[in-house]
């Protein structure tokens, strides 16, 4: 038996009929066509489907989408504003921090919010923030030179 | 994966619905293990209780002297960064800080940790270094477990079909203490322990005899448990030259490690000896540091 069930996501509110068992990847990628978080694993072990909720990074795959009802998510889609681009993917860009991009939605997720609550992170603080998101590429070195690019006066 | 899914709003509602589901209704809390389950078939439900309403068990709570009584739904990033916690059991928030990833850190709960009931599960071995009391909350009532008795085997647990762990209470530890624990793993982070080991140390006054030690261990048997001859070596015991070598070994002893995809019973016994040395040192060196009476 479907619900209903309302979801904030980038600041838009979106009324839904939605089976109660669904995660909230897959309502963000097949009601809502959001698909720039990614389904890699679908177990929590990539990171490829990383949102904000509430402001903290979590796995989209294992997050009922029922349950995040009332709360604020933020997907990729929602980084940019007004048409521009987040500093981080303009750092991104000008390095080259992305190869194939698959995992690039959730590794920008992951440090939206570590930047959200440390603007000048160590490079230390970037690897355990980026731990839970994996690169089969393995392109890590220009992600950490593209964090640590940006302007990091307070 | 298709089950119903039940929303209670309040604890008294959540225990009414468990009364009526019993195994029927599987609780969520963070969803990182129950959802992985569940969707590779492994676990079947008819229904899903989603606990992610009770705001009123989402809190960290200092009792003074008594102890710290933490909720079932506090997640592992807030276990982490809690003052509290850091200040009254490091280990703890170590423990906390070393599950998966940041991600996994903020979905899971201490409360699912222990209730998964994983021999790997990294909460626990803090807990049985402080003889944590768990509160289990049914529509018949309350009652306190220690969680000693809490694990029957690997994801059994003593919880009736009726109940939901309610809170986890940490008493106070009286003197000058120290404690620390390690996880092995083959990378640094989204890993289950090797093997894990958790070591707290009492020290008497002086700086070289120690009153009390415990280790807890997790990987190295179907439940996390005390090394409880490793620590008897301890017990009112000049540290001297090769006495936590000794006592590593015995703590050895008492683990009955299994092969499997992670690691050899062979490794895991070497690694239980090495994680307990590296503990009781950090432990030994944080109790000496421990000058103002409370705990650490």
């Amino acid at each position: 038996m479907k619900i209903p069930v309302t979801l904030k996501v980038n600041g838009e509110t979106y009324d839904l009929i939605i089976a109660p068992y669904r995660t909230l990847l897959d309502v963000l990628r097949e009601e809502i066509h959001l698909t720039g978080s990614k389904k890699g694993c679908d177990a929590g072990d990539c990171g490829a489907c990383t949102v904000l909720l509430d402001g903290k990074p979590v796995n989209a795959c294992l997050v009922l989408a029922a349950t995040a009802q009332d709360r604020e998510i933020l997907t990729i889609e929602g980084l940019a504003r007004n048409g521009k681009l987040h500093p981080l993917q303009e750092a991104f860009v000008r390095e080259g921090a992305v190869q194939c991009g698959f995992c690039t939605p959730g590794i920008l997720m992951s440090l939206k919010a570590l930047l959200d609550t440390n603007p000048a992170p160590t490079l230390e603080e970037i690897k355990i923030a980026m731990a839970g998101n994996l690169c089969r590429c393995t392109g890590y070195s220009k992600m950490f030179k593209a964090v640590e690019s940006l302007d990091r006066s307070p | 994966m298709r089950f119903e899914l039940l929303q209670p709003g309040s604890l008294a509602q959540a225990l009414e619905m468990k009364k009526d589901y019993r195994e029927g209704a599987k609780i969520l809390a963070g969803g990182t293990d129950l959802l992985v389950l569940l969707k590779d078939g492994k676990l079947r439900a008819q229904a899903v209780m989603s606990l992610g309403r009770l705001s009123e068990l989402n809190f960290i709570r200092s009792e003074g002297e008594r102890g710290v009584a933490i909720g079932a739904l506090v997640s592992h990033s807030d276990v982490a960064a809690s003052r509290i916690i850091q200040q009254r059991c490091p280990d703890l928030a170590e423990a906390c800080a070393q599950v998966g990833a940041a991600q996994i850190q903020n979905l899971g709960t201490l409360g699912g940790n222990l209730c998964n009931a994983s021999p790997a599960a990294d909460a626990a071995p803090p807990l049985l270094l402080m003889d944590a009391l768990l509160t289990l909350a049914s529509a018949r009532g309350e009652r306190r477990v220690a969680i000693h008795d809490f694990f029957l085997g690997p994801r059994r647990t003593v919880l009736e079909p009726d109940e939901i762990l309610k809170e986890i209470f940490v008493p106070q530890p009286a003197g000058r203490r120290g404690a620390t624990y390690l996880k092995l793993g083959r990378r640094k982070a989204m890993e289950i322990a090797i093997v894990g080991v958790g070591v707290a140390i009492h020290l008497n006054g002086s700086d070289r005899i120690v009153s009390e030690c415990r280790i807890a261990m997790s990987s190295v048997a179907p439940t996390p448990l005390r090394a409880r001859r490793g620590e008897a070596v301890f017990t009112n015991q000049e540290i001297r030259d090769g006495l936590i070598e000794e006592a590593a070994e015995v703590a050895a002893e008492e683990a009955s490690p299994i092969s499997d995809v992670r690691a050899t019973r062979g490794y895991r016994l070497d690694m239980i000896r090495v994680l307990c040395r590296r503990a009781a040192r950090e432990a030994l060196a944080r109790a000496r540091n421990h000058k103002a009476e409370g705990w650490r």
